[in-house]
Parts: structure tokens; C-alpha cells; sequence
């Protein structure tokens, strides 16, 4: 086990910036789930950290020893590094069977044959595939394949385990035992595992701390997963992060309005900046809640039970916002009928300055 | 995620510095093989035709250009090739559509039927069909005169017309072959969907099914083109009785009437610049008229498309298949049997005349079993060679992806667009002593240089696609896992294209086993190949023993073939 320092990473290919000054570190004994749309960088930070490809600045350290440093000119080759991987694609050699896959990261390390044969299997029973040990990987499905490929990096005691969206091709079932498994290997190895994904769900599910990158490759926001769904550091964070509603600010007639195709007083108090108009207010659909008495209307368009909550689209005004309401609340208080009429009061309301050119929106 | 490439350039430079770069010293070594294998003949051809004793000389180019021999070899060269793409795609395609998609009967034997005359050396072909319908000699011509008391011979194949013929029988495979397979690949919902949306039977296949395999007529018919071009063997055994000449033929000609001096190959040379002239512009033709879209609607996986239910021409169309396979397989082929067991060319098919001694004597004749020999060393060394040169250059480009790939790429396959007859005149010129001192002239070296700058695309193209569908992550993952750049190449990616090497190999060492075309301008006396010993055993008269030789390697092919065809279908998965 040992920490992963990014220091000041830059990358580029050709013209077009990857990375630029880019910093995170991973603590130690810890799961972190980096988070962002497709194309931000994750995975060219994972093929640096791998040593597949050669950042143009910066350090890369893992527990005491640099892997990398563009200064002193160190670079340690991929298969020093130490590092196990799950790819994206699985990777995953077609030519050898499960058990030879397995096996290839120890044979190459010269380990005793008895040796190799037990770590494999045991491995193997990790992700459920010991049955499966004879088998060439073209007699596999999609899922099988990535369990292989997470058995392989597990059979070696890495310093870190990275993992880039290894559970993509499971299904519901079998991902959140996979997302349990990794939690559980995770305790017995006390390892460091990074873990890629964009999908934030499975990230709040088995994360000790989360790092959110931004399309343009910036690290927008490191911390653990209640800070970052309770204080999202910007917009980008609280949009990526789970669904919400987004309504522009006005000043109309000397007062603040919501921009709902019309104007719609709003009723609450708000910071002493956003009094002047010109902002967007953030809210996600669990903080805003049905009451009779708040001046702000809403027709209820469509309601969807969802099983443990109910789903709404409301207009206000011309504009449509998602609600969600959940089952205590719906118990104590009844649920809103389609084509009714409610009162809706917003908890927890955020304030962002205004996109340019979504004025108009 | 962004997709990355030049991965293995990357792994290169990041464990750089302390080892010798095995990547750029991949990049090197392909770079000088293709310079000494490809550009210097090349080079050397250019060089001779435009220059004499080191200063520019045109008048010999022109005096060939005008010379009216040339010109009308240049006019038959183009008639032959054209006729012989148009009828050979029509036909490739019409028996491809009938075998792949209708409902015939014994389909899967037809298919492998189907196969024989790609096998089959054409120039064998042309000398079957000459000795059935030689327009002073035929003996089906002598047969049909004496029965329908006729004046003259009724069917002359030492003609255009008849060189055509041959040629159409044994390159519409070409097209045959790659029309079948983008038909077997071809999603069937996208005739179905037009079935579905109210299109008839006929208006499918014209308006989905021809168009969504242009890609493949075009490619099969460019291959027809550009063999027909540079074709050595049909157009000589069947044209020079009548004085007919191509391009090809012609610069044979001028070299053996001179006897094989330094001036006849320099005319032969400029000869050739016409010759890659002709070629060039039919490429360019052939990139304008069938520009070929890319579609992705062919996967990779095989599925049952639905077939047409021909009803009551299943038996005409059926009957008419098999008749093209008698014509153009059985025919010749009984043709040659029976003829190589003759006491006599000329003598009447009767069983008094039959013997076994033209066997006995192509084999006695030292000549025969060093040809046998030489063919079978050229074959193997060349293909062994072009294997691991092939895999070399198609890992360079496709993975390394150093600066200057573009032209690695360009220079290996541009033998495969060079008329076999140009590059051995580029080979004589560039390997009899005036470079480095280094003569192989009449060694069975220079055969050897001309066969592996002829064969390494083939090699080159089917690594290529190989080393495609091995994503670079497998590489990458071994390397993660502990194994060095070497390892990783040793241990992933060489044995996962391992079966493409194999084949490859095949794809040359076959054609090369009934080459003609080149080496019949580079044998030695004691240098022959089964293909010049054949010809040159014609070519003095003595036909039986040409037949009986011409047989022998018919076996040889056959039972090649067949060795081939089991060694690939035992390879499983990967």
C-alpha cells in the first residue's frame, strides 16, 4: 500500500492539451474514484501513472519511490512500475486460457510454480471464476472477460490497483457484487486503488474519496463523497454529480423573478450578490418539497413511482423542473395528483452566476 | 476517452536512453531492406532508359516509344486487359451472387470447385486451350474440320480474342472470391429491410446488394487489371505463333533477340517505363470509374442471409455452372493428360499412341528434377523471407508509427502495382555487377531478390490486417504485468498473428511455385524454375514432354493445395 502523487502533470498530443499542471494525490489504504465526462483526461493520467506514456512535465509518486520526474529525468518502464490494471477493454490475451492469463503477471515476476498455482486460484475465486479456468477467452461474454481481467490484477500484491471502468459490461446484479468484492479486497489488502468511471453512481457506492475532473482536464473538486454531493465546490460539480434543475435569475419590476418563459416572483431570501439578477439557481430534485402554503405554483404534469420514491415534472411557468418526492414524505403527506395545481417550496436552493449566452434560455 | 495511438513509440521512449531502441532499429532495418529489395531496381530502371553512360539520352526512349511494335504491343496490352476486367468481374460477380446467394444445389462442393481455376496456372490453361484450337494444328479444330468437312479451321485462339478467353477463365476468381465472401459477411437485414419497405426481388439486388459490395468487385476487378497488365505466360504462349505482342512479351522479345546485352535491357527498360505507364493510368482509370465508398454494414461476423429461390432456372443455371467448370478446369486439364502421353505432337488421340515415355524422358533430363529443385527453394526461401519481412514492415506502420510511414507503406506495395517482367528488368540492372560490384546474374540469387520484392505486400497486407484487430492495450497490459518490450512482442502479439504469418507465407510460396512472368527474364542455365522449364520444353517444340512436366506440377500444386487448406481450417479461435 502507498499513496499516488500527480504533481504538475502536463500532456499533449500534438496541439491539442490533455493535461495541464495537473495535481491530485491518493491517499493511502484508500478507494478513489476519479470522476468526469468522457474525453477530460482520466484515462491519459492512468496510462502516465502506468508509464505508457511520458507526460511532458511534473512527478509521479507512488508511496516513497518516483515513478517519473520530467525534471530529473527519471522514468521507471511500465513493467517496473508495480502497478495493476483493469482496462477499459479488458485486454484480456485471447491466446491464453483464464488460468494462463492469470498466471502470465506472476511468471513473469519468477515466482515458484506452486506458488503461481495458488495465488491463481485463488484469484480466480475471487471474481467467481474458477470453473472457467480452462476456458479461451472467445468462449467468455463481455462480463466474464472484465472478471478475468480484474482477477489478473489482483493476482500480484500491487503497490496500486488502478481500475478504468471495470464493471461497464456487468450486469446490475453482478456489479454491485463486483463493487462489493473490490470494496472487500480492498479491506484485506489494504490496498490503494484508483478507480475510473464516469458513472457517479457506482463512484458514490464504493468510494472513500472522490476527485472530479472537468472536460478541460482540471481537477475541479477532491473530497469525500458527502462533501461533494452536499458542498459541490461549482456548477460543473453539482450538475455532474446527480440530477437538478437549473432556473435563471431576473430582476423584474424591482424584484427578483424566476425566468420561467414568464416572470415568477421568488419568494426567498437570497445572498446579498444574487439580488441584482443575472444568476442561475441549482436545485436538485430531492430538495425541493410540496407545500400548500408557499406563494411558488407548479401544475403537476406526470408522476412515476420509482419504488422507493415518486418521480414528478412540474411546470412553473412555461418551464419544466424534475421533483422528487420520497416515500416518507408521500406516506405523511399523500401524493399530487397529474394536473393539479401545488404549492412548492426550494430547500437547499444554489447560486450560480448565469452561462453566457443561456440568458436567453 | 480519447483513443491513442502510437503506443508502442510511447513505450519505446519511456524506457529510451539506457538500451538500444528496438523500435528504431525495427524502423531501420525495414527502411534499408525496402531500399535495396524495392527502390533500387525501381530506380535503376529509370535511371537506364533516361540516361547512357552517366548523361540524359532520351533519343532511345523515344525511338522505342515510336517504334510501331511497341506501340501496337501497348494497343493489344490495353485491349487484352480491358476486355479481360470486364468479362472476368461479370463473371466473377454472376457466379459469386449465384453460389453465395441462391439456392443451387451443392453449393458447398461448387464453392470448393469454384476455386480450381485461381489454383490453376493460367499459362498451362493457354497451353491446353493451343492445343485444342491452334489456328493451324488444334485438334479439336482438326476434329470438327474432318466432321463438318470444313475449309478451314473454325475456331483461332491464337488470337486476341482467344488470349482474352484464357485470361477471363483463370482471373475471374479475383473477383469470384472477393464478391463471395463480402456477400457471406453482409448483413442480411439490409435486403430484408428493403423487401420489407415494398422493393422486388430484382430491385434488390440491383439497388442494395450490387452497390453494398461495390467495394469488393472493385477490388477484385483492380487485381484483375493489373495482373492481366503485367501477364507474361497466356499472351505469350498463344500470341507469338501470330506475331500478336504485349508489353510483357515484347520486352522478353527484345531481350532474348539480343541475346541478353546490356542494350536490349536497356530497351527493355524503356519498354517497361511504357509498360508502368499503361498500369499507372489503368489504376487511375479504375480509382475514377469505380471509387469505392467504405461501409461499415460488412461485419466481421458471418450470418445466414436469407437466399433466392431460383425455381426454374435452378436447373438451367446449375447445369451451366457446372459447364464453365468443365470447360475452363477439366477440359484443359484432360487436354494436357492426354497429350503428355503422346508419342508424338500431332499424332491422333488414339490409345496406339499413347506412351510413357515422355515421362521418362522430361526426367531423365537433368534439367527437370534441378527446376523441380530450384522452384521449391525459391518458393520456400522467398516466402519464409517475405513472412517475417512482411510482419516487420506491416508492425512498423501500424504500431511504431515512426515519421515517414507513409512512404514504408507506399514503397512495399509498390511491387504489387509493377508488372513482374519491369522489376526483373530493374533486378538485372540493378544486380548484374554495377552496383557494389555485386553480381548475381545467372545464380538463383537474382530470382530470389525479384520473387521478394514481387511477394512482400502479400505478406505485408495480411500481417497488416492481423496486427489491426490486436489492440494495442494487449501489449500494454503485458507490459503492466511485468513483461519487457521484447517480452510483450514475443509473448502477445506475435503469437496472436501468428496464424496471418502462416497464411501469408502460403499466399507467396503458391504463386511463386508456377512462376513465370519474372523469372523467365532471370533463369540461368542451370537456374531454371518449373514454370521456365515448362515453357522453354514448348517453347523448342516438344510439347508432350512440356504436357507430361505441366502435369507433374498440376500434381504438385494440388497436393500443396490440399496440405494448405487442412494446415488452415485445424486453426481454431484467435
Amino acid at each position: 500500500m502507498a499513496n499516488v502523487r500527480f504533481d504538475d502533470i502536463t500532456f499533449r498530443y500534438g496541439a491539442n492539451t490533455v493535461l495541464e499542471h495537473f495535481s491530485l494525490e491518493v491517499e493511502s489504504g484508500k478507494i478513489v474514484c476519479l470522476v468526469g465526462p468522457s474525453g477530460c483526461g482520466k484515462t491519459t493520467l492512468v496510462r502516465a501513472l502506468l508509464g505508457l506514456i511520458k507526460p511532458e512535465t511534473g512527478s509521479i509518486t507512488v508511496g516513497d519511490r518516483v515513478l517519473f520526474d520530467a525534471k530529473k529525468r527519471v522514468n521507471v518502464p511500465a513493467e517496473k512500475r508495480n502497478i495493476g490494471i483493469v482496462f477499459q477493454d479488458y485486454a484480456v490475451w485471447p491466446h491464453m486460457t483464464v488460468l494462463e492469463n492469470v498466471c502470465y503477471p506472476l511468471k513473469k515476476q519468477r515466482r515458484p510454480k506452486e506458488e503461481i498455482k495458488q495465488r491463481a486460484k485463488r484469484a480466480l475465486e475471487q471474481v467467481h471464476m474458477t470453473e472457467y479456468a480452462n476456458h479461451l477467452p472467445n468462449q467468455l461474454s463481455g462480463g466474464q472477460q472484465q472478471r478475468v481481467a480484474i482477477a489478473r490484477a489482483l493476482v500480484v500484491d500491487s503497490d496500486v490497483l488502478v481500475m478504468d471502468e471495470p464493471i461497464t459490461n456487468l450486469d446490475a446484479k453482478l456489479r454491485e457484487e463486483m463493487l462489493l468484492e473490490i470494496r472487500m479486497i480492498q479491506k484485506r489488502l489494504n490496498a490503494t486503488i484508483l478507480y475510473i468511471t464516469h458513472d457517479q453512481q457506482s463512484a458514490l457506492q464504493l468510494c472513500d474519496k472522490m476527485a472530479i475532473m472537468e472536460q478541460d482536464g482540471t481537477l475541479c473538486q477532491y473530497g469525500t463523497d458527502e462533501d461533494i454531493i452536499l458542498h459541490p465546490a461549482n456548477r460543473f460539480t453539482f450538475e455532474f454529480i446527480g440530477v437538478s434543475n437549473f432556473i435563471p435569475l431576473k430582476q423584474d419590476a424591482g424584484q427578483l423573478a424566476l425566468d420561467c418563459g414568464e416572470m415568477i416572483p421568488y419568494p426567498d431570501a437570497v445572498p446579498q450578490e444574487v439580488q441584482g439578477g443575472g444568476y442561475e439557481l441549482g436545485i436538485r430534485p430531492n430538495d425541493i418539497v410540496f407545500d400548500g402554503a408557499s406563494p411558488l405554483r407548479a401544475r403537476v404534469d406526470s408522476r412515476v413511482f420509482l419504488g422507493s420514491e415518486y418521480n414528478y415534472f412540474l411546470s412553473i411557468g412555461k418551464k419544466q423542473i424534475r421533483v422528487q418526492q420520497s416515500m416518507l414524505d408521500a406516506r405523511t403527506k399523500g401524493v399530487a395528483e397529474e394536473g393539479e395545481t401545488v404549492g412548492v417550496r426550494f430547500l437547499n436552493a444554489r447560486f450560480y452566476p448565469l452561462k453566457k449566452g443561456a440568458e436567453t434560455a | 476517452m480519447k483513443k491513442i495511438g502510437g503506443v508502442s513509440a510511447e513505450l519505446a521512449a519511456v524506457d529510451g536512453r539506457k538500451r538500444l531502441n528496438m523500435d528504431k532499429v525495427m524502423t531501420a532495418v525495414c527502411f534499408v531492406l525496402l531500399m535495396i529489395i524495392v527502390v533500387i531496381p525501381i530506380v535503376m530502371i529509370i535511371y537506364n532508359a533516361f540516361f547512357y553512360e552517366g548523361k540524359l539520352e532520351v533519343g532511345m526512349f523515344v525511338e522505342q516509344l515510336t517504334e510501331p511494335n511497341n506501340l501496337g504491343a501497348m494497343w493489344n496490352t490495353l485491349k487484352i486487359a480491358i476486355f479481360t476486367t470486364i468479362l472476368g468481374t461479370i463473371m466473377g460477380v454472376f457466379y459469386a451472387w449465384l453460389l453465395g446467394r441462391s439456392d443451387i444445389p451443392a453449393k458447398g462442393l461448387m464453392r470448393a470447385l469454384f476455386n480450381i481455376p485461381y489454383m490453376f496456372p493460367p499459362f498451362l490453361g493457354a497451353m491446353a486451350w493451343d492445343m485444342m484450337f491452334n489456328g493451324r494444328s488444334g485438334y479439336i479444330n482438326k476434329w470438327l474440320v474432318n466432321l463438318f468437312g470444313l475449309s478451314s479451321m473454325p475456331i483461332n485462339i491464337n488470337s486476341v480474342g482467344g488470349i482474352v478467353f484464357v485470361e477471363v477463365s483463370y482471373y475471374f476468381p479475383f473477383v469470384f472470391m472477393q464478391v463471395v465472401s463480402a456477400l457471406e459477411r453482409m448483413d442480411p437485414t439490409l435486403e430484408e429491410s428493403a423487401r420489407i419497405a415494398g422493393a422486388k426481388q430484382r430491385q434488390v439486388i440491383w439497388k442494395i446488394t450490387l452497390p453494398l459490395v461495390k467495394p469488393a468487385i472493385s477490388a477484385g476487378a483492380l487485381l484483375i487489371l493489373t495482373t492481366s497488365l503485367a501477364h507474361f505466360g497466356v499472351p505469350a504462349i498463344l500470341g507469338y505463333a501470330k506475331r500478336i505482342y504485349t508489353l510483357p512479351t515484347r520486352i522478353y522479345e527484345v531481350i532474348y533477340n539480343s541475346g541478353g546485352s546490356f542494350d536490349g535491357i536497356r530497351q527493355g527498360a524503356a519498354i517497361s517505363v511504357m509498360l508502368v505507364v499503361v498500369v499507372a493510368l489503368a489504376l487511375i482509370l479504375q480509382n475514377r470509374i469505380l471509387s469505392s465508398g467504405s461501409y461499415d454494414i460488412i461485419k466481421g461476423k458471418s450470418m445466414r442471409p436469407t437466399l433466392i429461390k431460383l425455381r426454374g432456372a435452378k436447373i438451367p443455371l446449375f447445369l451451366l455452372a457446372i459447364f464453365t467448370l468443365v470447360m475452363i478446369v477439366i477440359v484443359p486439364l484432360v487436354m494436357i493428360v492426354l497429350i503428355s502421353f503422346l508419342k508424338a505432337y500431332g499424332l491422333p488421340l488414339e490409345f496406339k499412341n499413347f506412351t510413357f515415355a515422355q515421362y521418362e524422358k522430361v526426367f531423365s533430363a537433368n534439367g527437370t528434377i534441378a527446376s523441380i529443385r530450384n522452384s521449391l527453394f525459391v518458393s520456400i526461401t522467398a516466402g519464409i523471407i517475405c513472412m517475417f519481412l512482411g510482419t516487420l514492415v506491416a508492425y512498423v506502420v501500424q504500431k511504431i508509427k515512426p515519421k515517414g510511414k507513409g512512404v514504408l507503406e507506399v514503397i512495399s506495395m509498390l511491387p504489387y502495382a509493377i508488372p513482374g517482367t519491369v522489376l526483373s528488368i530493374g533486378v538485372i540492372l540493378a544486380w548484374s555487377g554495377r552496383i557494389a560490384g555485386i553480381n548475381l546474374y545467372n545464380t538463383i540469387w537474382i530470382i530470389l531478390v525479384a520473387y521478394l520484392a514481387r511477394y512482400l505486400s502479400f505478406s505485408m497486407k495480411t500481417s497488416s490486417a492481423a496486427l489491426l484487430q490486436v489492440h494495442s492495450s494487449l501489449e500494454e497490459a503485458a507490459r503492466v504485468c511485468g513483461a519487457s518490450h521484447t517480452e510483450g512482442l514475443a509473448d502477445i502479439t506475435l503469437p496472436l498473428i501468428r496464424p496471418a504469418m502462416v497464411s501469408g507465407f502460403f499466399l507467396i510460396f503458391l504463386p511463386a511455385m508456377r512462376e513465370v512472368t519474372t523469372s523467365i527474364l532471370l533463369y540461368g542455365p542451370y537456374t531454371r524454375t518449373l514454370g521456365v522449364q515448362i515453357y522453354s520444353l514448348r517453347d523448342a517444340g516438344m510439347i508432350p514432354q512440356a504436357a507430361a512436366l505441366a502435369t507433374v506440377a498440376i500434381g504438385i500444386i494440388i497436393v500443396l493445395n490440399t496440405i494448405v487448406t487442412k494446415l488452415t481450417k485445424d486453426k481454431k479461435g484467435v
